[in-house]
């Protein structure tokens, strides 16, 4: 391994992994800064049904559940993509620190087969989002250079990731240095980018999940479709 | 930013925007990924497919712009990398009101349909809010507000006017079941319940009060209406004005505590509940200690107490329930209105989808108060239209004045032939009433007679509509004058100086609110009580942009028989009272 290999494994990875926790830890107390909204009405809704408590988890359970929301029912490939995207990321950045400190788990060409096809198929999804951001007139519309950026940097790292995985030198270097120095940027990236839209989750599922489920809408219910 | 370049009232949205925003609005609009997964929640893209200005993205996008520019980081560094933008002239301020007044009903379809739980709809009230601050808003907000804010209810409707109203139905409903207990009692302490209603119920559906007072009757509750602080609706929920829904929100709750009320039932409606039973307390800064419950609660637990006794085969007509987005998306109220409709109708059809995922009724989030964007309501109105069809019901029952008017409207735009009724009137007409005293039936003097010797103009376009609202007056005794034009109508209420007229508002030439303003100038007709007739409710705000009376009494097509006679008897009852 050469010490350009080795610097951007530890080194490179750990200032990244630092200047992230930072600025995402001053990303969170300029978000807490804000007042949080209350509420001082007595609870609606069937009583009994939905509780606050209630309405959390089924709101942060929300994206584990496809037949909540209309739109991932009824756009369930596209939500298919949505689960192998992300798992394509906790796999990417998992090798991130799977080859730097515990290289002998990849001695196992198991995982090496289910990480390839984790980040391998996210790529192919970047690709597919690629094209759907620049061709379906909606997306475009509401797009901004930060969207497209994000989306190429996420689908080139996928590329990389694939290569990376099996973590041999055999053929030279270039794809782990390609892969660790993207992850590098990757972290220090995101926090000033839409990808840092998973630190916000949590948030802004907690207080829609608060607010829908002391008043009484989550969970939410339906009939089931009959012919009248 | 710099001040020398950007207007007054774009400096201060900017500034109050800073004031405004809490963590859920900020987590709102920092957390959008732009997936689009939003976009088919939403009845205006579904009904203009192509156009992506209706997009929520879309629309949201352009105050998330500003929160961009202004209070997030990257946008403030590199503002086009996100394309943040900032707002510098009227124009722009202008645009952007064209989008959260007339391009979203605030309805929260999208809210629940995104995967990272960004509330639009309550962001899109924020901007509205901000819009109203400096003056920037539609022609009808303005209006209404004014109302509310001066005369202490949504519809300008006077005290005189609300309680003479209510003692006429009182005393109607006394007489027609010969029982002194029969009444409205109006301001009486330490009752169980004060009910409260929306203004339009007074002005043109006060069957919606007296079926209340009857169910309320049947029920032997200790009930009474506050004869001030009655009005349960709040435009502050759809101007996003904070400090209106505070002030008229603390109005009624006063009220309650005043009379020393026990419960506040609120009428159906559905942004009345909203904002009186959940967001008055957070607008008022107060802690309400009586209970508030929606009249649909009201009426089920009488059922289910044995307080009052219904017949369900006394409404057989197929019915379909359609959910307000205030009252399903915002307050869960959707199983107690299905569950007493099943009480009281024998032909239920659900409706899809339904409940929380309902479509809105397209008139709301003050809709109905916006008509220079009428065209884009009644387009985007398609897709209730498609679906109110789908059930095969005759009658669409909803629990909201609101939708009331948006549904009736959308019916006669798509000729759907639907009859719009509320709950409360289909468990009164369920009721089973045992009489109180036995009244020996002699000659009861007829109905027909009711108008006896009343003289009455009818003024409109439509020879149809002359004369079927015509036959049902002469039916009556009426002695009816048939006018098809402004000119006409003048004319004829000159020579023969009726007792009251029904003036159409949209005729070809002279328009109707031409006519009422030359009638009430001149000497000799100005005090003749008029009835306004109209297919298009949100003309009825020009009748009142004139500086003359306003007059006594509306009235929506289409037209119904009762409706048509509880108004004209109800006016001419008033007028010649007076
Ligand atoms: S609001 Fe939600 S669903 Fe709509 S584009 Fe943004 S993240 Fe996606
Ligand atoms: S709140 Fe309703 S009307 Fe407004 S954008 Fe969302 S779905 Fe459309």
């Amino acid at each position: 391994m050469s010490d350009l290999l080795h610097f951007s494994e530890h080194i490179l990875q750990e200032v990244a992994l630092v200047f992230m926790a930072i600025v995402y830890t001053l990303r969170l107390t300029w978000l807490l800064r804000f007042k949080a909204g209350g509420d001082r009405q007595a609870p609606t809704g069937t009583a009994g049904y939905t509780t606050p408590r209630r309405g959390i988890i089924y709101s942060w359970l929300n994206i584990a559940s496809p037949w909540a929301m209309e739109s991932t029912r009824t756009q369930f490939f596209f939500y298919i993509q949505f689960v192998l995207f992300h798992l394509g990321v906790v796999s990417a950045i998992g090798l991130s620190f799977v080859i730097p400190y515990a290289p002998s788990l990849l001695e196992s060409s198991l995982l090496v087969l289910i990480l390839q096809i984790s980040v391998g198929a996210a790529f192919a999804i970047g690709v597919g989002r690629m094209i759907r951001r620049i061709f379906a007139k909606y997306i475009r519309a509401i797009s901004t250079p930060d969207d497209y950026f994000s989306l190429l940097l996420l689908t080139v790292w996928f590329g990389f990731a694939f290569f990376a995985v099996p973590n041999s030198t055999v053929n030279g270097e270039w794809h782990l240095l390609t892969y660790f120095f993207l992850t590098a940027f990757f972290l220090m990236y995101v926090p000033f980018s839409k990808i840092s839209h998973y630190l916000y989750y949590p948030f802004t599922r907690y207080y829609l999940g608060r607010t829908m489920g002391h008043r009484g809408v989550y969970p939410i219910r339906r009939a089931p479709r009959t012919q009248n | 930013m710099n001040n020398n370049v950007r207007s007054y009232k774009a400096q201060k949205v900017l500034e109050r925007m800073g004031k405004k925003l809490n963590r859920q609005m900020v987590g709102s609009l920092a957390a959008c990924v732009h997936c689009g997964m939003c976009t088919d929640a939403c009845h205006y893209v579904l009904a203009n497919p192509g156009d992506v200005t209706y997009a929520p993205a879309y629309k949201a996008d352009k105050i998330r712009k500003l929160f961009k520019r202004h209070f997030d980081w990257t946008g403030r560094v590199i503002p086009w990398w996100v394309s943040a933008k900032s707002v510098y002239t009227d124009d722009e301020l202008e645009e952007l009101k064209d989008t959260v007044f007339g391009k979203c009903t605030n309805c929260r379809r999208c809210s629940i349909n995104c995967p990272m739980g960004v509330d639009y709809a309550t962001f899109n009230r924020m901007a509205r809010g901000l819009l109203v601050s400096v003056g920037v808003m539609p022609e009808g907000v303005a209006v209404v507000s004014k109302d509310q804010w001066e005369i202490g209810n949504q519809m300008g409707v006077l005290k005189e006017d609300y309680v003479d109203t209510l003692e006429w139905l009182s005393e109607e409903m006394e007489a027609e079941h010969s029982d002194p207990k029969a009444t409205i009692p109006i301001d009486k302490m330490d009752a169980d319940i004060v009910y409260s209603i929306n203004p339009r119920e007074v002005k043109y559906d006060p069957r919606t009060i007296s079926d209340a007072a009857l169910i309320f009757y049947a029920a032997g509750e200790d009930w009474t209406m506050p004869s001030e602080g009655w009005d349960m609706t709040n435009f502050g929920l759809f101007s996003g004005d904070d400090d209106l829904g505070g002030a008229v929100a603390k109005r009624l709750y006063d009220k309650v505590t005043e009379l020393r009320g026990k419960t506040l039932v609120i009428s159906e409606c559905g942004h009345g509940y909203r904002s009186t039973r959940c967001e008055g307390p957070n607008w008022a800064k107060m802690n309400v200690d009586f209970v508030m419950e929606s009249s649909v609660d009201t009426m089920l637990r009488y059922i289910k107490e044995g307080r009052i006794k219904v017949d369900k085969s006394k409404n057989t007509t197929p019915v379909t329930f359609h959910d307000s987005c205030n009252n399903a998306r915002s307050c869960g109220l959707t199983e107690e209105p299905r569950e007493l409709l099943n009480l009281v109708c024998s032909d239920f059809r659900e409706m899809y989808p339904n409940r929380a995922e309902n479509y809105c009724c397209t008139g709301g989030g003050g809709a109905m108060s916006m008509s220079e964007y009428t065209p884009q309501r009644l387009k985007s109105a398609k897709i209730k239209a498609d679906q109110l069809k789908a059930t095969g019901a005759e009658i669409v029952v909803t629990s909201c004045h609101n939708c009331v008017d948006g549904l009736a409207d959308l019916i006669k735009h798509y000729k759907l032939g639907m009859q719009v009724t509320q709950l409360v009137n289909l468990v009164a007409n369920a009721l089973v009433i045992e009489k109180k005293v036995a009244v020996p039936v002699g000659e009861v003097p007829a109905e027909a007679e009711a108008l006896a010797g009343r003289k009455i103009l009818v003024i409109d376009d439509e020879p149809d509509i002359v004369t079927f609202i015509s036959a049902i007056l002469e039916d009556n005794g009426a002695t009816v004058f048939k006018a098809y034009s402004g000119d006409e109508a003048i004319a004829i209420a000159q020579k023969e100086k009726p007792d009251m007229m029904t003036l159409d508002i949209s005729m070809p030439g002279k328009s109707g609110i031409e006519v009422f303003e030359e009638l009430r100038s001149l000497d000799d007709l100005k005090s003749i009580p008029v009835c306004i007739i109209t297919g298009k409710p949100e003309l009825r705000k020009l009748i009142y942009d004139r500086q003359v009376l306003p007059p006594e009494g509306y009235l929506d097509k289409p037209i119904t028989e009762e409706g048509l006679l509880v108004n004209v008897r109800k006016i001419l009852e008033l007028v010649h009272e007076k």
